[in-house]
C-alpha cells in the first residue's frame, strides 16, 4: 500500500504545505512565478522549485507570454485526490448514518414506552 | 416524518496530523452520548455489512479501556483498543486510539458532543500528536510522506473495509 517517496504522484505533490498554498494562489487564475512568490512571501527560487514538481506530476501547466512564464491549475489532475476522499467520506457517511438509525430507533421505542 | 440527515458527515483535514469529522444527529445529547459509548449501541452500528463486530468491550472510566474487534466476510480480524484520559458525560471523552496493523502510531482521539435546539453535533478529533505517532508519521521526509501516512491511517480507522489492499 505503500507509494515509493517519490514526487510523482498527486498525492505526493500535494503533501508539502508550500505547493498546496501554491496551488491556492493559482485558483483565482493564472499567475507569473514572482506574483506567486509575493503573494506568499517566498523567494522565487523557492517557488521555482515547488512549480516544478507541481508541473512533473501535471498539476500545474506552464506558458510563455514574452519573457514572462505563466502558471496555471490544471484542476482535472485532482481527481484522484477527490476519488480518494469521497471514498473516506462514504465509508464514514455510512458508518454515521446507521448511528443516526439506532439513535431514531432507540428515540421512537422511548416514544412508545411513554404512552 | 422529517427528512434524515443520511450522507452529511464532513472530514476535514485541518493540517497534516489531524483528521476531523463532524456530523449532526436529531436526538438529545445524553442518547447520542450512550449510542458512541456503550458496547450494545457501538456493536449495533460500528461494523459495516458485511463485516460483523466480534468483540466490543469498553470501560467508560478515566484509565479504563475500550476494544473493538471487527472480522470480515472471509475471517480477517482486525482490532482498535485505547485507555480512556478523560470521560465527561455527556459532552466529551478523550481516548488513546491504537491500531493493531500500527503498534507504533498512537494517536489521541477527542469525542466532543454539543447540543442545541434539540440537535446534538459530533465532532471527533483524531490527532496523531504524541511522540510515537509523530515519530511513525515523520519516519521518511516528514511531510512529504505524511499524507501517505494519512491515507494509510483513514484506511485503518475504517477497520476492515478500509483496510483491504487497494
Amino acid at each position: 500500500m505503500a507509494r515509493s517517496p517519490t514526487t510523482s504522484d498527486v498525492f505526493n505533490a500535494i503533501a508539502e504545505v508550500r505547493r498546496r498554498e501554491i496551488l491556492d494562489a493559482l485558483m483565482t487564475g493564472e499567475k507569473a512565478v514572482g506574483t506567486i512568490a509575493a503573494d506568499l512571501s517566498l523567494s522565487q527560487p523557492q517557488v521555482s522549485k515547488h512549480l516544478r514538481v507541481l508541473s512533473e506530476v501535471g498539476l500545474v501547466r506552464c506558458r510563455a507570454d514574452g519573457r514572462c512564464r505563466l502558471y496555471r491549475l490544471e484542476s482535472a489532475r485532482l481527481r484522484p485526490l477527490h476519488e480518494w476522499l469521497s471514498k473516506y467520506e462514504q465509508a464514514w457517511n455510512a458508518r454515521l448514518d446507521r448511528m443516526d438509525d439506532l439513535l431514531q430507533e432507540l428515540q421512537q421505542q422511548g416514544e412508545r414506552s411513554d404512552t | 416524518m422529517t427528512p434524515n440527515r443520511h450522507g452529511s458527515a464532513r472530514i476535514e483535514f485541518p493540517n497534516e496530523l489531524d483528521v476531523l469529522i463532524t456530523r449532526e444527529f436529531d436526538a438529545p445529547i445524553a442518547l447520542v452520548f450512550d449510542v458512541l459509548t456503550k458496547p450494545e449501541h457501538v456493536s449495533k452500528w460500528g461494523a459495516t455489512p458485511p463485516d460483523q463486530m466480534k468483540e466490543c468491550s469498553i470501560d467508560l472510566r478515566v484509565g479504563g479501556n475500550y476494544h473493538q474487534v471487527f472480522v470480515t466476510e472471509d475471517g480477517t480480524e482486525c482490532s482498535f483498543r485505547g485507555t480512556y484520559l478523560e470521560v465527561e458525560p455527556p459532552t466529551r471523552t478523550v481516548e488513546t486510539w491504537l491500531f493493531e496493523g500500527w503498534p507504533d502510531a498512537e494517536a489521541v482521539e477527542t469525542m466532543q458532543l454539543h447540543e442545541s435546539d434539540g440537535v446534538t453535533t459530533l465532532t471527533m478529533r483524531l490527532a496523531f500528536r504524541d511522540k510515537a505517532g509523530r515519530d511513525h508519521m515523520t519516519r521518511f521526509d516528514g511531510q512529504q510522506a505524511s499524507f501517505d501516512q494519512m491515507e494509510d491511517i483513514l484506511r485503518s480507522l475504517l477497520g476492515p473495509t478500509g483496510t483491504s489492499p487497494s
